[in-house]
């Protein structure tokens, strides 16, 4: 009996869709974590004045921080922290 | 521009420079400098905003009236005014409340609050509001007249050299500063593009999958997106550059600022000044003259002063070799304090050599 051609067909791109799915899920996950890293960075240099390092340009990050906020909440649950781990600076 | 001859005269010329600082120690005259040069400008034709940047404010003091953050019409050709970097403060605070709607949860709202109002009591934000407002007018200075600008020339009248120096030195570590954040955000940009790129567009979704959007989703639609979010972060950025390096170009140029250093002959004064000119060289900053004040007039002064003369004579000739390269004038000593603007004129002619300084009629 011979396979039906559409079918094949119809089956080898689904497989291709799912090696290609595979791969690429790999380095979209790795490009979003740098981006999340890199925000993360971000965030924590803008609030750097809160954990104790000094920022000489703290009061000009003020315009930031409503930027930030979210991000922030979003971070300190990522870490596993259920509140915010800065006294001076709470957000739940 | 030859030295000695052109200062200070070329300061009244049309073309000068339209921004003049007047820095040195405590105590050695810079608002009575800062005062009489001003009323000698606007003698000739330069119209003035006198402003101190002081915390301690004296200016009203000299002229004998009341000044406060809004310039005063002293006469014609002259206001004045005195920074208030409180007033500063609580209007940039205002803005960044205003700019929070929109961007932020209610609930979060009264958090930032609280936040903006530690940072009023926070170290440097005196000296950031006084800075942002000091560029802020030296901006409208190198603008058109035509916008309500009723002066030609901006002279401040600075506070003693350690805080000058810092306020001048600011704008470089805030660019070197936005530089550095804007510098992350390019490279967050970066991996945000790369992600686009892998198979087109839905990526945008998936980087934000468990985290930023779906909870975005759950405040409302009426916040910003992450993209619009890193937009603004960018444009706050950019902005802040943008003003930053503005004022540093402003300080730089000799064709626009010139810097005056007043100091007295005495030993800690000339020390210091040493040390602040040194510091303003490596900043590029341009000193165009010094005003070395309160010298003793020429004439009789008696045993005591004679003695006193004595010692001015060597410390002036240190002053001589330490800024050799600098035009300086001399201004006598007076019988009487400074007090108004008949002796500020005078102080002004002086300044300029229209009056010799012949020791006072007895």
């Amino acid at each position: 009996m011979t396979p039906d051609p559409d079918d094949l067909r119809g089956r080898l791109r689904r497989a291709g869709e799912l090696l290609r799915e595979f791969y690429e899920g790999r380095h979209r996950g790795a490009l979003a974590r740098s981006r999340r890293d890199e925000d993360d960075l971000f965030m924590l240099l803008v609030l750097s004045e809160t954990m104790g390092i000094p920022n000489p340009a703290s009061y000009y990050t003020l315009e930031l921080l409503p930027l930030l906020y979210d991000r922030f909440h979003e971070w300190h649950l990522r870490m596993g922290m259920e509140h915010s781990p800065l006294e001076g600076f709470r957000c739940c | 521009m030859t030295p000695s001859s052109s200062f200070p005269g070329f300061l009244r010329e049309p073309g000068g420079p339209r921004i003049l600082f007047i820095g040195g120690k405590g105590g050695v005259g810079k608002t009575t400098t800062a005062s009489a040069l001003a009323l000698e400008l606007a003698r000739s034709g330069r119209r003035c905003l006198l402003v101190s940047t002081d915390p301690a404010h004296s200016l009203g003091d000299v002229f004998g009236i009341r000044l406060g953050p809004r310039p005063k019409r002293l006469r014609e050709g002259l206001l004045a005014m005195e920074l208030d970097p409180d007033e500063e403060v609580g209007r940039y605070l205002d803005q960044v409340r205003e700019n929070m709607q929109g961007l932020v949860r209610p609930a979060m709202y009264h958090e930032i609050e609280r936040q903006l109002e530690l940072s009023r009591q926070a170290p440097g934000a005196v000296e950031a509001a006084t800075m942002d407002r000091i560029s802020r007018l030296m901006a409208q200075a190198t603008g058109p007249t035509s916008r309500g600008r009723e002066w030609d020339v901006l002279v401040f009248d600075t506070a003693p050299t350690g805080h000058t120096l810092r306020l001048l030195a600011l704008p470089e570590i805030m660019a070197a500063w936005t530089e550095g954040l804007l510098r992350r955000r390019d490279r967050s940009d970066a991996w945000g593009r790369a992600l686009e790129r892998l198979s087109g567009g839905r990526a945008g979704e998936r980087a934000g999958e468990g985290d930023e959007l779906s909870y975005i989703d759950e405040v409302g639609s009426e916040l910003p997106s992450d993209d619009d979010r890193s937009h603004r972060i960018r444009e706050v950025l950019l902005e802040r550059r943008r003003s930053f390096t503005r004022a540093r170009r402003l300080l730089l140029d000799p064709a626009m600022t010139a810097f005056i250093w007043v100091l007295i002959p005495e030993k800690l004064p000339i020390l210091e000044s040493e040390k602040a000119v040194h510091t303003l060289a490596e900043h590029r900053v341009p000193v165009v003259g010094m005003v070395v004040n309160r010298v003793l007039p020429a004439g009789e002064l008696g045993a005591f002063l004679e003695a006193r003369r004595a010692q001015e004579e060597a410390y002036l000739a240190r002053i001589g070799e330490s800024f050799a390269q600098i035009p300086r004038v001399h201004v006598p000593l007076l019988a009487r304090d400074v007090e108004g603007v008949e002796t500020l004129e005078r102080i002004g002619r002086i300044l300029m050599g229209d009056e010799t300084t012949a020791p006072p009629p007895t």
